[in-house]
């Protein structure tokens, strides 16, 4: 049956390379609210290279009634990528279930912005579909043994990407239910690359201890409900989240998520997870700052540094983004020049070797926020604040002068501190050891 | 170009026209060109033509940019505008022509909807127009009938510069009380030598300076101050004569020559001598001196006494005032000597500023341990004083010499105004009191700062000699109380201000002395702070000899993180925790306007003074640094009800209950008891789970449990400990007094919501806190009132709500035996009492009805016992009454009924019909929630309402109540909550109408205020001025050597009103000040009529012998205050204040905004049926 379909298929793809202009009127005039139609001139540079390795795939079902399947009968990671390209464009006016073989249309700006600006909640949106392909290209979706967690979606602009890039599983986190019944349908026209779950990734594993509903859920509730298992963290990584970080909560997200890293806890008892996210220019400045430069050197900054390797991936101007249910106050001028960031935060395989431990990674927290609540102030006092007389040992050990202050010290040097001080008597006895960072809102959050 | 010009050609002709046609009675010239407007505008004072006129002339130069399209539009508008406001009739004449004019279609729909459009603006600018003409008549009234000194206020500069001169003050103050005068000098030479400095500073700023020079003898001094004052564009005021003929009066050889031209000149300024007296503060003998001064010239000079004849009263109480042949004023039972001999001892303690306890745990026997520990603690207190008075002096030489730029305030002086080691005493007791899990930097420095502050403040009085003065006032004052003088027709506060008036001569006892400002507070504090935790210091090994030994610091300095903002945290070291504990020291040391006053206190006669004898008391609270409460109280002239009510408040006199003292104390120091309310001792506190983070038996998430029992078990820790704390305060203090009378002086919040000043112990606090209280003074029961000690005795426990008052008499006689149990074996018996919803006041009244009962006249027996009388849903009877809402009044009890109606149970009916209905439907919450909607459930929700509580809040207290029960599905908590406060909400809306609207209507005006830029402010009938204190937030920083403080400013009158608060806030705001306003009118007619009457807020307390008449005049005052038009005045008010200024045009959405306030607040809520007068006979109103 599939041989059939691209048998038929395959003069239609290039009828429709002649007939570009034609589609193109052709696609606008068939315009539904969720359109496969793709724009001709996207399809070209594609097909010119992927018609060749057209025909050999195993028989899969096509249909997008049978893609409801369950996720365990997935395309074998050889065989998705090349089919992916195959790409086919709808004809005018022909209704008909999408094959994974499609190739999906990432649709038009004005269209997308549209779809994305009817959300609910407020978030920020790719609409743009070049954008998308870029963000996919960094992402490498082609490494088969990775999953990608794609938060709060939208209209699906980037899923679609990744999915044509020939990701072998997206799971498209959409914490807007607004949004939903649109990737569900993708989802069901699928088989099986893509799983939808209403679920805001950026709400995991909440305060409170109240009953969860969706879109909040249990890091544990989701990974099971996936059939994503925990893994050694010297493994390579298994789980890829990509995501936009709304400004009202990048601080706190980020701080969330570097905690949860050191102790292993919510997503990373899995494993080490990829973060890819689009933050503010403004927090990646602070999250990027090195020693001296007091005004953005902060513990979030080191700690972050610490655990992974920061890759900036890309800058987009923020206006490339689309608001999900605009507000018409917009802050004025923070930052001259407004971008988003792109930063890939992928965490260290040698974090826990030399003697950090999920265990006593809190009290490391503990230090390195205690120490970078301010930056100008002595290392040597903070260390004796919690050890007396200690300080200048310790220092002499690592190496540091005795007048350094706290924001000149590199995160590498602070780790090292600790791994010292963890060893010795006095500090164990210290009351760093005996406070606990409570965070009353965050409870859970260590 | 040339098409524009042609339109605007023609749109004036078109405008011309339209004039001459249809508004002849509009007499104004046409403008020829639009850039006349402003001269237009200009020439015209504030009358409506002109500002219509020129709004229309405003959208002359908008349209020419625009397209074709919209300027033809508005050019109709603009030609239709100044005709459409003439009379909304002629606009009609002008649809038909303009629609004529159009050609296209569209165009003409289009035309049709604008004018259309025009016309209702039209209609309402009619209205405007009129409510504008009617406002500036009214205006003219109110601004004779002499209440116009809170409308319109010059605020706007004085309060510009107010902070920064605050600190000149204080430190140029401070200065002179260290006698360092020349600092204080070089200070204010170099603040008046930068330009930009000398702006801000204001004639008092170097009256200081001249009252130094004057003192001193040094009249060439003073003149160069004036020549400084001229310099600075400033005029001297009457404070700087007297500065200067106070030093002329102190040169023994100074020449009348010289006096004469200083008054000569004091003329010419406008200021005549008896302005001097009338409008200076004297301390010590400056009066004398001045006097001294003018005598030699006019040596028959008598001064002019006060003018102060506002005596323009309210019409709520003048009769009070001015009918006084049937009042009796209350006598206190002491003789005059012993009140005097009492006001020594309480001036004794203020003159100590601290006062030493024993704690109520001193009846506990001494461990080894104990002793031991408290061996140590001594110890190691006697080294750290040492420590700390060496720091002290090393910091002050550091601080004396660094200052190299002499204009920056330096915190010298304010180290100086007290002895070196009382600054140890305050730190040492700070260490004392700082609860193990620490405080936060501000606020320990606040509170450091702010004890220096009240010792400084105590001392700067005896420097001016206030005390003697204070004494032989006072001495006479109690002729008015004592029982053993004749009677007198006159108040507290009158007598007190003759008193002064008589006694004019030395120093004045308002002294003038300036509070500091916030900052300077703090910054003194952290310095302080900073001292204590560099010196402070204990050996490590002390409770563990296999540490090893080294000093380690007993405080330290952390950060806590609260979301994304880190907190500066003082900590104590577990060690010194571990110690203090196991020692549990015996002697408590507080502040001492922490106890109760030991002679009656002083009346409030001024914004400034009352209360305590010399601890200074803010008649309003506020949060700490904002001002503007206590300038809108100085620039109020008629305070006089206010303040009387306050000082009626604090003249009851109280006593312990010794026997239930002695109960609630044996518990406490037994082991506590949750059930009631007395909190357990950190022993019974549950352990905190040891767990060791090298454990690598746990996983990650069985860790982070872990964690959260840890940081759980760490916060019932430090909740109880603060709970126990608490508890130990009062009952400590309560022993401390037991055998002795007191009295509670009263302040007031910013509603006027009145409180006692004294923060632990008072009839405010808690079930425990009352029950221990009764009134010094004892009264017979007469023949009701054995019935009232029952009646209350069931209303405390809870019990028979709805159960008329014959009903609950009853039911207090069917349970005699219980009661009488109760009184006699509170410990060992059936324990009736302890089910109560009060039961430590309800065994109170058990021992009270007993030795009544067993009295041969229970009719006879002398009762100090209060009796209570509760409004029912006092802020939703306060609605109700202003709504004359007969469903509203009468379901809390405005209306008389046989049985008193409970609108909490009326909520939940209704709430259960509409539950049953969605059951029916099939609504899965509404089905689990069956039979679970009680009174019980929604009362909170229903209570708070009319407080202004938000569906979030609501839901709150919902989920509260229904986790509290049981067998309530857990699962459905939230939902069900969820439900039930949108149907709580949606009965009370059905119930309530009136209340709606005028909570509506409320809410609404104070949002249009607030976005009109302005604060919400109003006055209560009683004439006290109130304003809220919400403002957009500005952060200032602290920077100290330990941490910066950032300081979240939000009540600064200078930012923008915070909208949302202000609107949210401002109607349970103003309930709240109306039902402060019935609680003060009560209080004053009770007084005029000889009873004991205190409150706790709509709770009213007074003997059983007098319950009836309290009732009556309860009934009586609510009647009489409603009775005022009081949203009438309210709209008055906020009309003439908000909408009487001169208004911009420059925005024609400016204009409409000004435009819907002024409907809004002219549009007061219309009211219901409700007869008022029913209230008078309504048993269950106050019950």
């Amino acid at each position: 049956m599939y041989r059939t379909l691209v048998l038929v298929m395959r003069p239609v793809c290039c009828h429709s390379i002649r007939s570009r202009s034609c589609l193109h009127k052709a696609a606008f005039a068939h315009r539904r609210p969720f359109s496969f139609c793709v724009p001709a001139a996207l399809v070209l540079q594609r097909r010119a290279y992927s018609l060749d390795s057209l025909s050999s795939g195993p028989g899969r079902p096509t249909l997008g009634s049978s893609s409801q399947q369950s996720h365990t009968e997935r395309t074998s990671p050889s065989t998705a990528l090349t089919h992916r390209n195959l790409s086919a464009v709808a004809l005018q006016g022909q209704s008909r279930q999408l094959c994974q073989y499609d190739f999906l249309d990432l649709g038009e700006v004005d269209e997308n912005v549209r779809r994305a600006q009817s959300g609910k909640k407020k978030s920020h949106l790719i609409v743009d579909p070049h954008l998308a392909k870029l963000v996919t290209q960094h992402l490498e979706p082609e490494d088969a043994k990775c999953v990608i967690l794609e938060c709060n979606p939208g209209p699906g602009v980037l899923t679609r990407s990744l999915l044509n890039a020939g990701a072998q599983r997206v799971v498209a986190l959409e914490g807007d239910k607004h949004f939903l019944h649109d990737l569900q349908e993708l989802e069901g026209h699928l088989s099986g690359q893509l799983e939808v779950v209403h679920c805001d990734f950026f709400r995991m594993d909440p305060i409170g201890k109240g009953n969860m509903k969706p879109p909040v859920t249990s890091s544990e509730k989701l990974f099971t409900d996936l059939g994503i298992s925990e893994t050694s963290w010297t493994d390579d990584i298994p789980v890829k989240v990509v995501g936009i970080l709304a400004p009202h909560q990048e601080r706190s997200m980020l701080l969330k998520m570097v905690y949860a890293l050191f102790e292993r806890l919510s997503v990373y008892r899995y494993g080490r997870i990829e973060l890819n996210l689009f933050i503010s220019e403004m927090e990646y400045l602070k999250l990027m700052a090195r020693p001296g430069n007091m005004l953005n050197y902060r513990a979030f900054s080191v700690l972050w540094q610490m655990a992974c390797d920061i890759e900036l991936l890309h800058k987009e101007p923020r206006e490339s983004f689309v608001m999900s249910k605009p507000s018409k106050s917009s802050k004025k001028g923070k930052i001259a020049n407004d971008h988003m960031c792109l930063v890939r935060l992928r965490p260290r395989a040698d974090l826990f070797s030399g003697g950090l431990t999920p265990s006593n990674a809190s009290t490391l927290l503990m230090m390195v926020k205690q120490c970078l609540a301010r930056r100008k102030v002595k290392l040597i006092d903070r260390l004796n604040q919690w050890s007396p007389d200690s300080g200048s040992k310790l220092l002499s050990e690592v190496g540091m002068p005795d007048d350094i202050l706290t924001g000149y010290v590199y995160p590498e040097e602070y780790l090292q501190l600790f791994q010292l001080m963890d060893k010795s008597q006095q500090f164990t006895q210290s009351w760093l050891y005996e406070e606990i960072l409570e965070n009353t809102q965050r409870e859970g959050w260590g | 170009m040339e098409k524009l010009t042609w339109e605007k050609k023609n749109k004036l002709k078109q405008q011309q026209h339209l004039q001459k046609k249809c508004s002849g009675t509009v007499k104004e010239k046409p403008a020829p060109k639009s850039q006349s407007s402003k001269s237009i505008s200009k020439m015209l004072p504030g009358t409506t033509h002109k500002t219509i006129s020129t709004t229309a002339k405003k959208t002359t130069p908008l349209t020419q940019t625009s397209k074709k399209k919209k300027t033809l539009s508005d050019q109709i508008r603009a030609a239709v505008y100044p005709v459409a406001t003439s009379a909304a009739a002629t606009v009609k004449v002008v649809k038909p022509r303009t629609v004529s004019e159009e050609k296209k279609k569209d165009l003409k729909n289009q035309h049709l909807r604008e004018v259309g459009r025009i016309q209702t603006d039209g209609d309402a600018d009619g209205k405007a127009k009129e409510l504008e003409r009617t406002l500036v008549q009214k205006v003219d009234q109110w601004t004779s009938s002499g209440m116009s000194e809170l409308l319109h206020d010059g605020d706007g500069e004085a309060n510009a510069c107010g902070d920064f001169q605050q600190s000149v003050r204080s430190y140029l103050e401070a200065c002179v009380f260290t006698e360092n005068i020349d600092r204080a000098h070089r200070f204010l030479l170099s603040q008046h030598r930068m330009r930009g400095r000398r702006k801000l500073l204001n004639t008092d700023v170097y009256n200081i300076m001249m009252r130094l020079w004057a003192k001193k003898g040094m009249l060439h001094q003073i003149g160069r101050m004036f020549i400084l004052l001229e310099e600075a564009g400033l005029k001297p005021n009457p404070r700087s004569y007297c500065a200067a003929l106070e030093c002329m009066g102190r040169n023994p050889n100074c020449s009348p020559n010289v006096i004469t031209r200083c008054l000569s000149r004091m003329k010419e300024d406008g200021i005549s001598v008896d302005d001097l007296f009338n409008q200076s503060v004297f301390r010590q003998d400056e009066r004398d001196m001045v006097l001294k001064a003018v005598h030699t010239i006019q040596p028959d000079y008598l001064p002019g006494l006060n003018p102060n004849t506002s005596e323009s009263y309210t019409s709520l109480v003048r009769d009070l005032y001015t009918q006084r042949a049937d009042h009796q004023y209350p006598k206190l039972d002491f003789t005059q000597a012993e009140l005097q001999e009492r006001f020594q001892r309480q001036l004794s303690v203020e003159q100590a500023c601290t006062v030493t306890i024993d704690s109520v745990e001193t009846a506990k026997p001494v461990t080894e341990n104990m002793t031991k520990m408290r061996e140590q603690l001594t110890k190691h207190r006697a080294q750290w004083r040492t420590i700390l008075l060496q720091a002290l002096r090393e910091s002050k030489m550091i601080l004396v010499n660094t200052n190299t730029k002499d204009y920056r305030l330096n915190l010298y002086p304010y180290l100086c105004l007290l002895e070196d080691k009382e600054y140890v005493e305050i730190m040492i007791q700070s260490v004392a009191n700082l609860p193990p899990s620490g405080e936060s930097l501000r606020l320990l420095a606040a509170d450091l700062g702010n004890r220096v502050f009240t010792k400084y403040a105590v001392r700067q009085k005896h420097q001016n000699h206030i005390v003697e003065k204070l004494a032989n006032i006072y001495n006479t004052y109690t002729e008015l109380l004592a029982k053993d003088t004749k009677e007198f027709n006159i108040l507290p506060r009158e007598k007190w201000c003759n008193l002064e008036m008589e006694q004019s001569s030395g120093p004045m006892l308002q002294g003038g002395e300036l509070s500091w400002p916030h900052i300077i507070t703090l910054e003194l504090g952290t310095h302080l702070v900073d001292m204590m935790v560099k010196n402070l210091k204990i050996n490590s090994d002390i409770l563990n000899p296999s540490h090893e030994r080294k000093l380690i610091p007993i405080l330290y300095h952390m950060y806590t993180f609260r979301s994304t903002r880190q907190i500066g945290f003082i900590k104590p070291h577990p060690i010194l925790i571990q110690m203090q504990q196991e020692a549990t020291e015996t002697k408590l040391t507080f502040d001492s306007y922490v106890m109760p006053m030991l002679c009656p206190p002083v009346p409030w006669t001024s914004v400034k003074f009352g209360a305590y004898l010399l601890t200074p008391t803010k008649l309003m609270r506020s949060v700490d640094g904002a001002v503007q409460h206590e300038e809108l109280l100085e620039k109020c002239q008629n305070l006089h009800a206010v303040m009387d009510s306050l000082n009626q408040l604090g003249s009851c006199a109280w006593r312990i209950n010794k026997p239930l003292l002695d109960i609630i104390i044996s518990i406490f120091n037994d082991r506590g008891s949750d059930k009631l309310d007395i909190p357990p001792p950190l022993s019974e506190a549950p352990k905190i789970p040891q767990f060791n983070p090298h454990d690598h038996t746990y996983t990650p998430s069985e860790k982070a449990e872990l964690r959260k029992d840890v940081v759980n078990a760490k916060r019932k820790c430090s909740e109880m400990h603060s709970l126990r704390m608490n508890a130990l305060y009062q009952l400590s203090i309560a022993n401390h007094i037991r055998d002795d009378v007191f009295w509670f002086p009263h302040n007031m919040d910013f509603r006027g919501r009145t409180y006692p000043c004294p923060p632990y112990f008072n009839h405010l606090g808690s079930d425990v806190t009352r029950a221990i209280l009764v009134f010094a003074e004892g009264k017979p029961l007469g023949p009701k009132g054995l019935d009232w000690l029952k009646i209350h005795l069931v209303n405390l426990t809870g019990l028979k709500k709805r159960s008329s008052q014959e009903g609950r008499l009853e039911y207090a006689n069917s349970i005699m035996e219980d009661i009488l149990d109760s009184a006699d074996n509170p410990l060992n018996g059936k324990k009736w009492w302890m089910n109560a919803d009060e039961p430590w006041q309800a065994l109170a009244c058990c021992k009270e009805i007993a030795s009544a009962v067993r009295s041969p006249d229970p009719t006879k027996f002398i009762s100090n016992f209060p009796v209570h009388q509760d409004g029912s849903c006092n802020g939703l009877q306060h609605y109700a009454a202003l709504g004359r809402d007969v469903i509203g009044a009468t379901s809390v009890n405005l209306m008389p009924c046989d049985v008193p109606q409970d609108v909490y149970s009326g909520v939940a009916q209704q709430v259960e019909e509409l539950r049953a209905h969605d059951a029916e439907r099939g609504l899965k919450v509404a089905q689990v929630l069956e039979g679970f909607i009680n009174r019980k459930v929604v009362k909170q929700t229903v209570m708070t309402v009319v407080y202004g509580v938000t569906r979030y809040g609501g839901r709150l207290q919902i989920e509260k109540r229904l986790k509290e029960i049981d067998e309530f599905p857990k699962d459905h908590v939230w939902d069900a909550s969820q439900y039930l406060v949108r149907m709580v909400f949606g009965a009370l809306k059905e119930m309530f109408t009136g209340t709606r609207e005028i909570q509506d209507w409320l809410t609404e005006s104070a949002r249009l205020i607030s976005k009109s830029g302005h604060t919400v402010e109003w006055v209560t009938p009683l004439g006290l001025p109130i304003i809220q204190p919400y403002h957009r937030a500005r952060t200032q920083v602290i920077k100290s050597t330990m941490q910066c403080i950032n300081l979240q400013i939000n009540y600064d009158a200078k930012e923008r009103p915070d909208t949302v608060k202000q609107k949210n806030a401002f109607p349970p705001n103003f309930i709240h000040s109306l039902d402060s306003t019935h609680m003060m009118l009560t209080a004053l007619h009770c007084y005029s009529a000889g009873l004991t009457f205190v409150s706790v807020h709509d709770c009213f307390w007074t003997h059983a012998l007098t319950v009836d008449t309290m009732n009556k005049i309860c009934r009586e005052q609510f009647v009489a205050l409603h009775s005022q038009p009081i949203l009438e005045e309210l709209s008055n008010f906020l009309l003439k204040k908000y909408c009487t200024g001169p208004i911009t045009e420059a925005k024609k959405k400016k204009y409409q905004e000004y435009k819907t306030l002024m409907q809004l607040l002219a549009k007061v809520p219309e009211t219901g049926e409700f007869d008022l007068e029913r209230v008078k006979e309504s048993t269950y109103f106050f019950s």
